[in-house]
């Protein structure tokens, strides 16, 4: 699988800001696209490589927090970096806690923003190949019958062949079928790793 | 003073009494003098009738009436020793009667109008007390309305002066806040665009092209920055140019009036040192109030921490005289008695958001100075020799050529 180059979003009403954060950005060689305003962001196509969002809070219109408040309802996952003029205590609390990556005050020293744009960067690569497994594996398990899942799921609950088998009604023969189409299917190699993968589809939400 | 109704059963008895007795008198006396005053009897009896209605009023008159007649009768009319009357003096007898009743009468009627009088007076003087009494209860009435109104109006002052307060310093705050926002934005342009010029060289193949233009925009904020600044600086300046005759004598005595409340309340005293031959200026009255109104509240406020010496805040207004070029123009200073200014302090006075107190702005100072220049003239403070501090400014007589 090849990951796509990253990208850094930059949404800030001020023209100049905005053209100095973009040429910062990319004269350490990453991808840079710019927004006016929160609402042309939200319209924005998603891309599906690593990203990340540095994000004014003083915007006309809908605010920085609020976007970012929108981007969670959307269950858009994106580490935002956000740029204040004036950072008072209550409001960067309140972004921390909604989930900013990091909160930095206008004027913003280049190295400083630049640090943050790359450990935000690589926090989204993780999160993001993260999210890529989870969606293979759920390509995988959704490919089985309804039958084979409730065998999948007894037996990563740890129930022998026999157990399964009174337990569902059916031949211990028929199990041990149900059970080798699940391991071929969800190309697992071992019981072990059918229990790990199973675990990881439980901890990651469904899109 | 008693009326006739309320006069007791004993007066009553008495003021007969009188009659009889006086009728009485009059029969001695007559009888004394009979033979040697010849034909008296009437002039005896007349002044008893006249004191018995006199004194007795009606009842005792009349009595003294019928008992005068009767007496008369009977002693000096013949035949003697009864009560008949020989006809030739019939007409004799008459006359008397008529002169004893008349006197009476008239006596009588004299007295009612006495009476009414004295009881019209009466009347009028409880009228008086009474409305007295009224005036008296509505003076202090409006006496204690007053010291609540007084009280109201103290109250009211303060409210409203602190309300000022508040005001001036929400709006300096908020005023703040806004060019604090309006400032730094072009500067974070410049910085982010600076940082991405240095970053553009350093790289391993210099991009002189990305460095030039990141260059251009970080010139291009910090022109935005200093328009701010040049925008902020003519709207504090420039905002109201109403200019008018100014006579500051006149403005100085409507400011000390103004914060004479709230000089009191710091214990302290405005004191005046007008110069009469200050000329008028040009400018806008209602500005040069502010820095009037500015200094002295700053005096006041300078002279709260003195204890071993009297408050004071001179208000001084006089001409420069000389053969420089300020000849002639208005100089107005305010002393006071504070504890004055460190030098280091006054290197710093006139900076904008600078202050020694807790609750000032930092404004003021440096807001006056730019009215005060606005208006042609100089502001500057200076060390008073006996402690304390002097503000000062100058300001062009109203017929200067620059006007």
């Amino acid at each position: 699988m090849k990951e796509q180059e990253p990208i850094v979003f930059v949404v800030d009403d001020d023209r100049m800001i905005r053209e100095g954060l973009q040429s910062l950005i990319r004269s350490v060689g990453l991808r840079v696209e710019t927004f006016s305003s929160a609402q042309d962001f939200l319209l924005a196509k998603r891309i599906d490589a690593p990203a990340c969002l540095v994000l004014d809070v003083r915007m006309p219109g809908l605010s920085g927090l609020d976007l970012q408040l929108k981007l969670r309802d959307g269950d858009i996952q994106i580490p935002i970096i956000f740029i204040t003029g004036h950072g008072d205590i209550p409001m960067s609390v309140r972004a921390m806690k909604d989930g900013a990556h990091e909160f930095l005050t206008k004027p913003v020293r280049g190295q400083d923003l630049l640090d943050a744009v790359h450990k935000a960067i690589a926090t989204d690569r993780s999160l993001q190949q993260e999210r890529q497994e989870s969606k293979a594996i759920r390509e995988k398990f959704d490919s089985l019958t309804p039958r084979e899942k409730e065998v999948q799921e007894l037996v990563v609950a740890g129930l022998l062949n026999k157990q399964i088998a009174d337990q569902l009604g059916m031949s211990e023969l028929t199990v041990k079928t149900h059970r080798a189409h699940v391991m071929e299917k969800t190309e697992a190699d071992s019981l072990a790793h059918l229990v790990r993968m199973a675990e990881k589809l439980k901890n990651s939400p469904r899109k | 003073m008693k009326t006739t109704d309320g006069r007791s059963v004993a007066s009553t008895i008495g003021r007969y009494a009188l009659a009889i007795l006086l009728v009485a008198l009059a029969l001695f006396l007559s009888l004394q003098f009979q033979y040697s005053l010849g034909n008296p009897f009437w002039f005896f009896f007349s002044v008893a009738v006249i004191l018995s209605t006199w004194f007795g009023g009606s009842g005792p008159g009349w009595l003294a009436v019928i008992c005068s007649v009767l007496a008369v009768m009977y002693y000096f009319t013949p035949p003697m020793g009864t009560f008949a009357i020989s006809p030739s003096d019939v007409p004799y007898f008459v006359a008397f009667v008529a002169c004893e009743a008349g006197a009476t009468r008239l006596i009588l009627w004299r007295r009612r109008s006495e009476d009414a009088l004295r009881q019209a007076r009466n009347q009028l003087e409880v009228k008086v007390a009474e409305r007295t009494r009224a005036l008296e209860s509505a003076n202090a009435a409006i006496l204690r309305q007053m010291d609540e109104q007084r009280r109201t109006d103290e109250t009211l002052q303060a409210t409203r002066a602190e309300l000022a307060r508040a005001a001036r310093i929400t709006t300096i705050g908020e005023l703040t806040a806004s060019i604090a926002h309006e400032v730094n934005q072009p500067l974070a342009a410049v910085v982010a665009n600076a940082d991405a010029c240095v970053a553009w060289l350093d790289r391993e193949k210099p991009d002189l092209l990305e460095a030039r233009s990141a260059a251009e925009r970080a010139v291009n904020g910090a022109t935005r920055a200093s328009d701010v600044i040049a925008r902020i600086r003519s709207m504090i300046t420039k905002s109201t140019p109403r200019k008018s005759r100014v006579e500051i004598n006149r403005i100085i005595e409507q400011t000390a009036a103004l914060v004479e409340t709230q000089a009191a309340r710091n214990n302290a005293t405005i004191q005046l040192k007008l110069s009469p031959d200050v000329p008028f200026v040009v400018g806008d009255s209602i500005q040069l109030q502010q820095v009037i109104l500015n200094l002295v509240m700053n005096g006041i406020e300078a002279t709260a921490t003195v204890t071993d010496r009297p408050r004071t805040v001179t208000l001084v207004s006089e001409v420069e005289l000389g053969p420089s070029a300020h000849d002639g123009q208005v100089l107005v200073s305010v002393h006071d008695s504070g504890a004055g200014l460190s030098d280091e302090v006054k290197a710093r006075l006139f900076e904008p958001f600078f202050t020694t107190r807790t609750t000032g702005t930092g404004m003021g100072l440096s807001i006056s100075r730019s009215i005060i220049e606005a208006h042609g003239g100089r502001l500057w403070a200076e060390s008073n020799g006996s402690g304390g501090a002097i503000f000062q400014f100058t300001l062009p007589k109203g017929d200067d050529p620059r006007e």
